[in-house]
């Protein structure tokens, strides 16, 4: 009786063991929790999402794909952590995660793990500068948007600008950029270089700074939350002045939080958001999406996630096969305009995408966000 | 001049809702010598409740603004001192004669749990205060224009705060409070419950921080799981900085701290605006360790 449960046992063990080496291991660490969970839950949304289709039409290679979230709290120390716990899984790949610090905390376990990482939301230089084979990203680099920000100023005609920051690796990096390619042009003289504290509710003391060396136009770099409340309590000091956010403000809260009204006027740089955008892919993800969760996405970068998975499993089933070193090449070299949910996709040797993805857009007066010529 | 008074009105209006947030703080400590790290969450749960009482009982629309505000008040501010009576019922009370630092470990164990079960109930994306509930008048006064509901919410706060100082100062259960916050054992000795004025310190704390959470929501408009732990630290900063324990300095604190954040920023640089404002602290904390109106830990030692 013992020998036979234990072949019984054994038989379940192999099963097991079996069962397991059928699926692809992908790891999602987003943040779950922490000030930028909506962004995570979004990203987990859109990854089930696709997963849940690919796996309805027979998985890949061959193979079921298999969604392993974990929280990375937006925070470096707890990223870490994450990192390492997906790692011991061993997931093939790892879509994630948003923010900038967060995503080079996690950078290293990674890469000696041989684990490939695509980033979604982490827009800073430096983490590409590294030389890591197994690190890429789908959303562009800063100094890639400091350039569109660079030409906006000009176009609008812009002569005096007020910059603010929030001290976040991410929007003082945007903001320092932008500062640097228009230190050299006497057009723009740039009257007020500052940082606000986020997650403060009242920035009056900042705007009533700001307003007293007279701008035209204000570039804030950091985060909707705060670009809200900016252009909120903006309209109830009476000031009138143009506001242009860098891509972290491209979310429809910021038009909840400021009203319709305040928002009406303000300008920002973002990816395409996803109602831009032609291809009848999206258009039918966003339909699935909708139909699936009762809204359209609200952050590019839940998509952006999206389209990291999408470019790893369109390269697993290229070169057929799991082999990290072999999907890190193709993502590198051979993948040429992936028709990607958010344009084309192609990858550089350094792992950045490649093309020119940024656009403006400007807020109606109905607080619908207008992609501009 | 114009920008000084601007940045003089912004610092009181800030300040104002450090010193009703601090109170919480410096009314638990006074009588527990307890950090009850989970008040910026009460607060938070202040605006979050407002919020759904707001949009579910429409008392504006049933009221008219002021009253509605008013009742929305008082209905926000005993339900967040039902919630801060709990969790003195469930956190701290089982732990009242274990050592200091497991009430410490507690609070933070139930900050983290209010914040998360905030985070779960509402979600984590921002959430909006209806707009256009209070009236959008301002006042123009010294060359600057004030919004009218930034006055109220001074004078709401300052109402509050006189009220919790007459309440402490000439009732009875007033000097019970300060009895139990001098010494524990003799007020015991002298009749009076120390349990259950702790856990009226709990629920007067606690309601004045859901109000300062409610008013925020009401004037910012914009609420997040998250906001309580700026507020929360500048309120303890601001409790420090009056002398902790003692409720006319939570109050002064408060709206000095907010002070010095708005002239800082208004005439040094705004990114240094904390940094600033905690140098003042480090500075009035050497000159006067017990801070500025804190004066009874030199009489226990």
């Amino acid at each position: 009786m013992k020998r036979i449960s234990f072949v019984v046992l054994a038989m379940f063990i192999m099963l097991g063991s079996a069962h397991a080496a059928e699926t692809v291991k992908i790891g999602l660490m987003a943040p779950m929790t922490g000030s930028w969970a909506s962004e995570g839950a979004e990203m987990k949304q859109v990854c089930d999402l696709l997963a849940e289709q690919v796996n309805a039409k027979g998985g890949v290679a061959g193979k079921k794909i298999e969604v392993i979230t974990e929280d990375d709290g937006g925070v470096p120390q707890t990223a870490a952590l994450a990192a390492q716990r997906l790692a011991a899984l061993k997931v093939t790949v790892v879509i994630g995660t948003y923010g900038s610090a967060v995503t080079e905390a996690s950078q290293n376990i990674f890469d000696e793990q041989k684990i490939i990482q695509i980033a979604n939301g982490s827009t800073a230089i430096r983490l590409t500068e590294k030389g890591l084979k197994y690190f890429l990203r789908t959303c562009p680099r800063d100094d890639e948007q400091a350039k569109v920000a660079a030409q906006t100023i000009r176009k609008l005609g812009v002569k005096k600008l007020a910059i603010l920051h929030d001290n976040s690796t991410y929007a003082k990096g945007l903001a320092d950029e932008t500062k640097g390619l228009l230190a050299a042009d006497k057009g723009v003289e740039i009257v007020f270089f500052d940082a606000l504290t986020p997650k403060e509710q009242d920035y009056t003391t900042v705007l009533t700074k700001m307003k007293s060396f007279q701008p035209e136009m204000v570039f804030f770099t950091g985060y909707y939350g705060e670009a809200g409340l900016l252009l909120k309590q903006a309209k109830q000091m009476n000031w009138k002045v143009t506001f242009m956010g860098g891509d972290a403000t491209n979310n429809p809260d910021l038009v909840k939080s400021a009203g319709k009204d305040a928002s009406a006027g303000f300008y920002f740089l973002s990816a395409p958001l996803p109602k831009d955008l032609p291809s009848e892919d999206a258009k039918a993800f966003l339909a699935a999406f909708t139909k699936k969760y009762g809204n359209p996405p609200n952050s590019i970068y839940a998509v952006l996630a999206g389209d990291g998975l999408r470019v790893v499993l369109e390269a697993i089933a290229k070169t057929n096969s799991t082999d990290t070193g072999k999907v890190a090449d193709y993502l590198h070299k051979n993948l040429k305009d992936f028709p990607g949910l958010t344009g084309k996709i192609s990858f550089n040797e350094k792992g950045d995408r490649v093309g020119e993805v940024y656009r403006v857009y400007k807020v109606n007066e109905e607080g619908l966000f207008i992609l501009q010529p | 001049m114009e920008q000084f008074f601007q940045q003089l009105t912004n610092g009181l209006a800030v300040g104002s809702i450090y010193a009703l947030i601090a109170l919480g703080y410096t009314m638990v400590y006074g009588v527990l010598k307890l950090i009850n790290f989970a008040h910026s969450d009460l607060f938070t749960l202040g605006a979050y409740l407002g919020l759904t009482l707001l949009s579910s009982l429409l008392l504006v629309d049933r009221l008219g603004p002021l009253g509605g505000a008013l009742v929305l008040a008082a209905m926000v501010m005993g339900l967040v001192a039902v919630a801060g009576a709990l969790l003195d019922r469930v956190a701290y009370r089982p732990l009242r004669e274990s050592p200091r630092l497991s009430a410490v470990v507690s609070a933070l164990g139930a900050s983290i749990f209010l914040q998360n079960t905030i985070m779960l109930i509402y979600g984590a994306r921002y959430r909006v205060y209806p707009p256009d509930i209070l009236p959008k008048a301002s006042i123009h006064m010294l060359g600057v224009d004030i919004p009218l509901v930034r006055i109220l919410i001074l004078g709401a706060s300052v109402i509050m705060m006189a009220g919790l100082f007459v309440f402490i100062q000439k009732t009875r259960i007033g000097t019970a409070i300060r009895a139990a916050a001098i010494d524990q054992g003799a007020a015991r000795l002298m009749g009076i419950d120390v349990n259950r004025v702790i856990l009226l310190v709990f629920m007067v704390g606690p309601a004045l921080g859901g109000a300062a959470g409610l008013m925020v929501g009401l004037y910012y408009g914009q609420i997040n799981f998250t906001m309580g732990w700026g507020y929360g630290l500048k309120a303890f900063t601001a409790a420090i900085l009056g002398g902790i324990g003692n409720i006319p300095g939570a109050m002064v604190g408060g709206i000095l701290l907010g002070l010095i954040e708005s002239m800082s920023a208004a005439y040094l640089s705004f990114a240094w605006k904390d940094a600033i404002a905690f140098c003042v602290l480090i500075l009035i904390l050497i000159v006067r360790p017990t801070g500025l109106l804190g004066e009874r830990v030199a009489e226990k030692v």
